[in-house]
């Protein structure tokens, strides 16, 4: 990598487990990634004015409180609505099973569970990009 | 590609504007881009930087601000920088994280980070900050990494320089070093609400007194309450251009100088030029000091006007 990979790490909605994203944004770092982090209790809004702002090429949503299904597709429409296709999003916390297909329908790229070795991340992200998610 | 970019940002596209802040904070330049910052932007900025150790309440402390600059109507650009590993290259850049998560038009803020050993504040600040006035900001914040006691890079670039001190920081002595407190502007007490902050406000202001019968303010704040904090503002407001000395444009003009060397050496380097590999080769070696290098090289780019 030429220039560090710039990421917004972010925990969105009434969710105060922050545990998960901060072991996550230090392994990044160590893999010399510039992780930007807002902190708790984000609106989507505030997610998005972020990730535009700091020019991210990927957004990292962690979601523990089981409002993964109404908070992921906000966040992703408002991303479209800001021209910003080009971001990649993934997601990690606790979400079942059922919900990760619907969830990389609408866009996301790839979602993390608990216990996914911190390297399979930092892997995922030094691939060569993906078809971004859009309409 | 380059050329669409410059008219969106002209047309104020936040997404042309996040992109250029990147570009140019990677020192990288096209013509278009060199163009443009060569103009005279319409309206200066007034350009506060925000230092003080780690800790101490920076980032707090320019989250209260961005409230009371936006109560006041006024569009505010912050550069938030935060340490780079010299290990991995990798940082964790989490100053947004005190600065509120309010989002409104008139507020950008972008986290960058500092190459650890080059000073407090990212690379190629003046050119970022130029670029900023022509997006016609009417306030830029710059957040320093938490700068030691000698670290006056930043001064380098802000009209303003606020330093931030907090209570039961140490003994009267420490204010008598130098470094610092030397290129400070205003002296912010920072967690004013707590016991002893009247004291140290009081140690500061001996100190600058002693020096030279100081114009520099020290004022009381607290970035927890939000205490003291539209005074500040008032103050960082009041200071007339006329005491402010435009630093902006030398500090440009210099940096210009030193990356056109490099840039030059570089090239000469790759081109295995013989002079410049001699000199490589005695500085590598020891037998030249590293002032007596620079000093031959300068000279032999001199010899080369156009490597």
């Amino acid at each position: 990598m030429s220039h560090p990979l710039r990421i917004v790490l972010a925990k969105v909605g009434l969710d105060g487990h922050d545990r998960g994203i901060k072991v996550v944004a230090r392994a990044l770092r160590d893999a010399g990634m510039h992780v930007i982090y807002p902190g708790l209790w984000l609106t989507p809004e505030a997610v998005v004015r972020t990730v535009a702002d700091e020019d991210a090429e990927w957004l990292g949503l962690s979601l523990l409180s089981g409002a993964h299904m109404t908070l992921v597709p906000r966040v992703l429409q408002l991303l479209r609505d800001a021209s910003l296709e080009h971001v990649g999003v993934m997601v990690g916390g606790i979400i079942p099973e059922a919900d990760i297909p619907k969830l990389r329908e609408m866009g996301v790229a790839k979602v993390f569970g608990p216990g996914t070795p911190l390297d399979e991340i930092v892997g995922f992200l030094r691939e060569p990009r993906q078809v971004a998610h859009g309409s | 590609m380059a050329h669409d970019l410059i008219a969106r940002f002209r047309r104020h596209d936040r997404t042309a504007l996040a992109r250029l802040v990147t570009l140019v904070a990677r020192g990288e330049s096209f013509p278009e881009l060199d163009a443009m910052l060569a103009e005279d932007p319409a309206m200066k900025p007034r350009v506060v930087a925000v230092t003080g150790s780690g800790g101490v309440g920076k980032s707090s402390l320019v989250g209260r601000l961005l409230e009371t600059i936006r109560q006041d109507g006024k569009t505010v650009a912050v550069l938030a920088c935060d340490p780079q590993s010299p290990l991995s290259g990798g940082a964790i850049l989490g100053d947004r994280f005190r600065m509120g998560s309010s989002i409104y038009d008139g507020l950008f803020i972008r986290s960058l980070a500092a190459v650890g050993g080059r000073g407090a504040v990212a690379d190629h600040l003046p050119r970022l900050l130029r670029l900023l006035a022509h997006y016609g900001f009417e306030v830029v914040l710059i957040e320093t990494v938490g700068a030691g006691q000698g670290d006056v890079a930043v001064q380098q670039a802000a009209e303003v320089v606020v330093l931030l001190v907090q209570p039961e920081a140490g003994d009267e002595l420490q204010w008598e070093k130098a470094g610092i407190l030397e290129i400070a502007d205003v002296v912010v007490v920072n967690k004013g609400d707590l016991p002893g902050a009247e004291k140290t406000v009081a140690q500061v202001r001996g100190m600058l007194d002693l020096a030279h019968a100081s114009p520099v303010a020290v004022l009381r704040a607290s970035a927890k309450t939000g205490e003291g904090v539209p005074e500040l503002w008032r103050h960082l407001q009041s200071l007339s251009p006329k005491v402010v000395p435009n630093r902006l444009n030398v500090s440009l003009l210099f940096d210009r100088v030193a990356e056109e060397a490099a840039r030059r050496a570089a090239q000469l380097w790759s081109q295995h030029d013989a002079a410049v590999c001699e000199i490589v080769a005695n500085w590598q070696e020891g037998r030249l000091a590293e002032s007596a290098a620079v000093d031959a090289l300068l000279n032999t780019l001199r010899s080369h006007p156009e490597a």
